[in-house]
């Protein structure tokens, strides 16, 4: 095994600042019509009562296409069971696509998974993917050899990234006295030990505590793709992160695209109704109107917390704030509130049932 | 190279973990020295003069000693590829390992490497025990086609060994396959006496089992002092062995990794 191809410089050489990578750069990945229907395997005993009732399928990926820009941060978002997962690990060649195609840096996933392996990264959330007993160093370096680098060069990259990661000190404890946060760090110095262009981290943030989770974002935005250049493939189920994370993403329920685009092209044009926080002083009664509901909370003194649901209409939220006023209302504050993950899949798809992996 | 490079890298992972256990090679050890212990007063109560069929005209310690040593190579052959799997799926590290370019051939090939150095060391401490501290001659001067036995019984076994591994990774299970020849070659394969002493229509199953080729060639080697020429017709039934089983584990290994890829099982348990 030779050394991986690589996308950017270990030693951080900038490429690009990323998140918002030219539309016209290269695809780093693409899908074409990709499906993967799982098959489910019959016991004996459901053999021997229906033999000839047919398998029960379950398509995890209907026909997904998309194209990630070299160096962006593309976003894959939904609940549990859309086919996030089942998407990144056709990605790295560990499941085989039902029909359709996937190409990494211009190669077909299917056909030459080994060669793929070299471009692309993988970081799961499973904090379980180490070897307990091996201190962080020794494992960065059993790693890197069997990413195809030499004793030396999984050493020094083994080195540097635990310095990137700020894990320098820590090197030599045995990864079963690291905490969830360092082990997710150390879950995606691995993944960066070959230096491949595309990195797929699969809900990296799942399992950390809220400011573990924003350093890791900080993290993914400044060092990873800004410094790098690498093109990220995140998927999560938090719009939040989504949003503050990527540049564009594709929105999955079941396996099907809902929506991709922007955050904000996903978010506007659907139908239903935007959500605002306003801050009001000197209202008496809220005004009323089959446009917009507002749910009214007093606070202290004469000042009032609306939360209200505004028609998506060009004129709703005007005349909402033109009531607000008529009826002696001064307006402190006003903010936008987007809608939840659940408020799309809910506006997106509304009569058909959620369900869980 | 590189290949060698990747194995050097799987055996020191595992030393260093091994090494990680404080007290782990001296239990070995100690267990060892027991094992051929209990086996050496079994001996004097068997007392079975060299003479007896099938006993290759040694004493009953040298001769079980022998049939010991070569029982550790059949397992580790037989159960570490399916069992190595087993552990790294269950403990995360075989998904880690298998989005790295390396091949899952080479990755289950290096991971059961270490098993194998430790049975050779095993093997060597029950022969140098034996001769040691209970006086079994062992024939240095057949060494090299003791070696040549040794190695296609691990091949032969090691295609079991692979065939289990495929069960593992595609059914979840170990296979029955590995089950009846490990059991019909500790009953019949002739490792704690012979299969001559046993009835025929019992005895007889024993010359579909590698082990029972190995062991005799092995115990005409080391204890009698053989030369090659006489020990070729167990050395050419060894290589129908591994020349039909080895290919036929690899196939099955290779249908297996597919399969599961198609059914995203690969990492699941």
């Amino acid at each position: 095994m030779e050394h991986a191809p690589s996308g950017g410089t270990l030693s951080g050489a900038p490429s690009r600042p990323a998140s918002g990578a030219p539309a016209g750069a290269a695809a780093a990945v693409r899908a074409e019509r990709l499906t993967k229907v799982y098959v489910k395997r019959r016991s004996l005993r459901e053999i021997g009562v229906h033999p000839f009732r047919r398998a029960e399928r379950i398509t995890a990926l209907s026909e997904l296409t998309l194209e990630t820009r070299t160096g962006e941060i593309f976003g894959i978002l939904g609940p549990n069971g859309a086919g996030k997962t089942t998407f990144l690990k056709i990605l790295a060649g560990l499941i085989l696509p039902t029909t359709g195609r996937a190409v990494v840096a211009g190669i077909d996933v299917a056909r030459h998974p080994q060669v793929v392996k070299r471009s692309i990264g993988f970081v799961t959330s499973d904090e379980r993917s180490f070897y307990w007993r091996l201190t962080g160093r020794e494992n960065l370096e059993f790693f890197g050899r069997l990413y195809g680098l030499s004793a030396a060069q999984s050493r020094s990259a083994g080195r540097e990234l635990l310095h990137v990661m700020e894990l320098e000190t820590l090197a030599d404890r045995q990864f079963m006295g690291y905490s969830t946060g360092m082990k997710q760090r150390l879950g995606i110095a691995r993944a960066l030990l070959h230096d491949p262009p595309v990195l797929c981290l699969d809900e990296p943030t799942r399992s950390l505590d809220p400011i573990a989770a924003k350093h890791l974002r900080r993290f993914v935005i400044d060092r990873l793709n800004r410094e790098r250049g690498k093109t990220v493939l995140l998927a999560t189920h938090n719009l939040q992160e989504a949003e503050e994370l990527c540049g564009r993403l594709v929105v999955l329920d079941r396996g099907r695209v809902l929506r991709q685009g922007s955050v904000a092209e996903i978010t506007s044009g659907l139908p239903g109704r935007d959500h605002y926080i306003l801050i009001v002083s000197g209202l008496e009664s809220p005004p009323v109107d089959a446009r917009w509901a507002l749910a009214m909370e007093r606070q202290d003194g004469a000042r009032a917390r609306i939360d209200a649901a505004v028609d998506r209409d060009g004129r709703a939220f005007s005349d909402l704030l033109r009531a607000l006023l008529e009826a002696r209302g001064t307006i402190v504050s006003c903010a936008r509130r987007e809608p939840g993950l659940q408020e799309i899949f809910d506006t997106m798809s509304p009569d058909e049932e959620r369900r869980e992996p | 190279m590189s290949l060698l490079r990747t194995l050097l890298a799987f055996l020191k992972r595992d030393a260093l973990i091994e090494a990680s256990y404080r007290t782990s090679f001296l239990m070995q050890a100690f267990g060892i020295f027991f094992s051929v212990l209990i086996w050496y007063f079994v001996s004097r109560v068997v007392n079975a003069p060299p003479g007896t069929p099938g006993l290759e005209g040694v004493d009953y310690f040298s001769y079980v000693l022998l049939g010991l040593a070569l029982l550790h190579y059949l397992s580790s052959a037989m159960m570490s590829f399916a069992g190595k799997i087993r552990s790294e799926q269950m403990t995360g590290t075989l998904e880690a390992m298998l989005v790295t370019p390396t091949p899952i051939g080479t990755i289950v090939l290096g991971s059961s490497l270490w098993d194998f150095l430790l049975t050779s060391i095993k093997v060597l401490a029950y022969l140098a025990i034996g001769r040691l501290f209970f006086h079994v001659v062992i024939q240095l001067d057949s060494l090299l086609p003791a070696l040549l036995v040794i190695t296609l019984t691990v091949l032969a076994f090691s295609g079991i060994g692979i065939l289990s591994a495929a069960f593992v990774l595609y059914l979840k299970r170990g296979d029955p396959i590995t089950f009846l020849v490990a059991s019909g070659s500790a009953l019949v394969g002739g490792v704690f006496y012979p299969p001559e002493d046993m009835p025929v229509w019992l005895g007889g199953w024993s010359r579909l089992l590698p082990i029972t080729y190995a062991l005799h060639a092995l115990r005409r080697a080391l204890l009698r002092g053989c030369r090659f020429a006489d020990l070729l017709p167990d050395i050419q039934a060894l290589v129908v062995f591994a020349a039909v089983l080895l290919p036929v584990g690899i196939l099955a290994f290779r249908y297996a990794v597919r399969k599961a890829r198609q059914e995203g099982s690969l990492v699941q348990y």
